[in-house]
């Protein structure tokens, strides 16, 4: 099983969001520590999109804190003043996503994706990034690929690019929204066994998933979201076997028709 | 054509005069009308709306209006142009509201995951403007761009009434100095044609090589 410490890498409380009238999250409380696998579930509309896309401020939260080994983000130290553009990228720099629809960038090769932010936003000499970037491909099995645009890979292959861009940054925390969803059914292992590698290599990763047998099989927690709340968190084994809560137990209901398809 | 030598010379001078207008009006209004566009999709307070009441009067304005309007106009605010910088500046007006919204068409059809990931590996603002958002935004907009070119060629003529000898004006001179105002048109209508021709073609150039790299990209 995954090593874990107690030491917290993200740390959110109280975040709340709401477009409009809309109340999306409401008082999320969450703690991910140094090697966690955190994997997310709920209902279609029960926030999770959201709940990342506010941990690393693609989305502004209303009210909360978010906190990255001790940093916040979002706000500067010690005030109320919002950060601006620049010290939010200095921040979001430290958090990788990985993307339901991928999200390459299509003008790019896939190696000059995953050199693009290294280079000009880490700034480092091309010597240096090239062999990471080449090990990089290597380990998600795309080396035959780095010269290839993404119109010209496969949804599983592209993901795998999009794991691999957001890996080169050597980020504190991995969020991945959804990272199977788009994928063909027969696709979708090739994504799972390089996450699985990843939480095996004790990557502190937030996995929103409506992969049960992955959520089972790789994570060290399980966090059930339903209507921006968060209604229940648990080891998977206790989650899947035993859920405390009546919606998480309609949940896993209605999942269990779509499910354990075991992970090769 | 009856035209003798010393006309067709006028011609090609008014021909030389049309095109170098309708470049310098180009090289100006293809980043203003970006620099537009680009204060209109960031919704920049204040300047946006103004940005976008600013082309839909340009766009609206018929090009001899908007020369008339720069010429006279512009004194009475103790502003005065000569003839040459106001026709420039005539088309570069026109040609940058419609460049504008080429511009801006190309980059609301931008997916907005583009933007998300360069925010997500922490690119600043004018990182992602430059490595992620230009690039693509350019490559969708190019053929737009050039066709806008040759509808300026086409609106070009609008400047004589500043006195600007182009070839419209230069025909008219022709016509009236020799008293067969036919010869001189035909003349002026095979330049304009051939000049078209050679923006059209480019055109085709440039879709083609955008159509091959689509292939690629999409
Ligand atoms: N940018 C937005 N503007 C307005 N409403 C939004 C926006 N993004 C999300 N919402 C709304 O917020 C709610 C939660 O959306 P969210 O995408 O976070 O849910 P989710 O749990 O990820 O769902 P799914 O499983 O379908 O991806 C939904 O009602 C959605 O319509
Ligand atoms: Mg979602």
């Amino acid at each position: 099983m995954t090593e874990t410490t107690q030491e917290t890498v993200l740390s959110v409380r109280g975040l709340a969001k709401a477009f409009g009238a809309n109340t999306v999250l409401d008082g999320i409380d969450l703690d991910v520590h140094r090697g966690e696998t955190v994997c997310v579930l709920g209902p279609s509309g029960s926030g999770k999109s959201t709940l990342l896309r506010c941990i690393n401020w693609l989305e502004k939260p209303d009210s909360g804190q978010i906190t990255l080994n001790g940093s916040r983000i979002g706000v500067r130290p010690g005030g109320n003043i919002l950060m601006n553009d620049a010290e939010l990228a200095r921040m979001r720099a430290r958090i990788g996503m990985v993307f339901q629809h991928f999200a390459l960038w299509p003008h790019l090769t896939v190696l000059q994706n995953i050199i693009e932010a290294p280079l000009h936003v880490q700034k480092r000499p091309l010597a240096e990034v090239l062999p990471e970037a080449e090990a990089l491909l290597r380990k998600v099995g795309l080396q035959a690929k780095a010269d290839a645009y993404p119109a010209r890979l496969s949804g599983g292959q592209k993901q795998r690019v999009g794991i691999a861009r957001a890996l080169m940054m050597k980020p504190d925390v991995l969020l991945f929204d959804e990272p199977t969803s788009a994928l063909d059914p027969e696709l979708v292992g090739e994504v799972l066994a390089v996450m699985q590698d990843l939480a095996r290599e004790g990557m502190t990763m937030v996995v929103v998933t409506h992969e049960m047998a992955f959520a089972r099989e790789a994570a060290t927690s399980v966090v059930f979201m339903d209507q921006g709340r968060i209604v229940e968190t648990a080891p998977p084994e206790r989650f899947f076997r035993n859920p405390q809560t009546e919606r998480a137990r309609q949940f896993l209901l209605r999942y269990a028709g779509a499910q354990p398809k075991e992970l090769s | 054509m009856g035209l003798t030598a010393a006309n067709w010379l006028a011609l090609l001078q008014g021909a030389t005069f049309t095109v170098a207008l309708s470049l310098a009006a180009i090289a100006i209004g293809i980043p203003t009308g970006l620099v537009l566009a680009l204060i209109r999709w960031q919704r920049v307070p204040v300047l946006a709306p103004i940005a976008a009441v600013l082309v839909s009067i340009l766009r609206a304005a018929p090009a001899v209006t908007l020369a008339l309007l720069i010429f006279f106009a512009l004194p009475t605010i103790g502003v005065s142009l000569e003839r040459v910088p106001a026709a420039i500046l005539t088309l570069t007006l026109s040609t940058s509201a419609f460049n504008c919204e080429i511009w801006r068409a190309a980059l609301l059809a931008l997916p907005k995951d583009q933007i998300d990931a360069a925010l997500s590996v922490g690119m600043p603002r004018l990182l992602r403007l430059r490595r992620i958002v230009l690039p693509q935004v350019a490559r969708a907009a190019l053929p737009a761009l050039v066709s806008e070119i040759t509808l300026l060629v086409k609106v070009s003529p609008a400047v004589a009434v500043l006195g600007v000898v182009d070839i419209t004006r230069a025909a008219v001179r022709i016509g009236a100095q020799t008293y067969v105002p036919l010869p001189p048109f035909m003349g002026a209508l095979l330049i304009y044609s051939l000049i078209v021709f050679v923006f059209v073609r480019l055109q085709r150039v440039v879709e083609r090589r955008m159509a091959l790299a689509n292939e690629v990209l999409r």
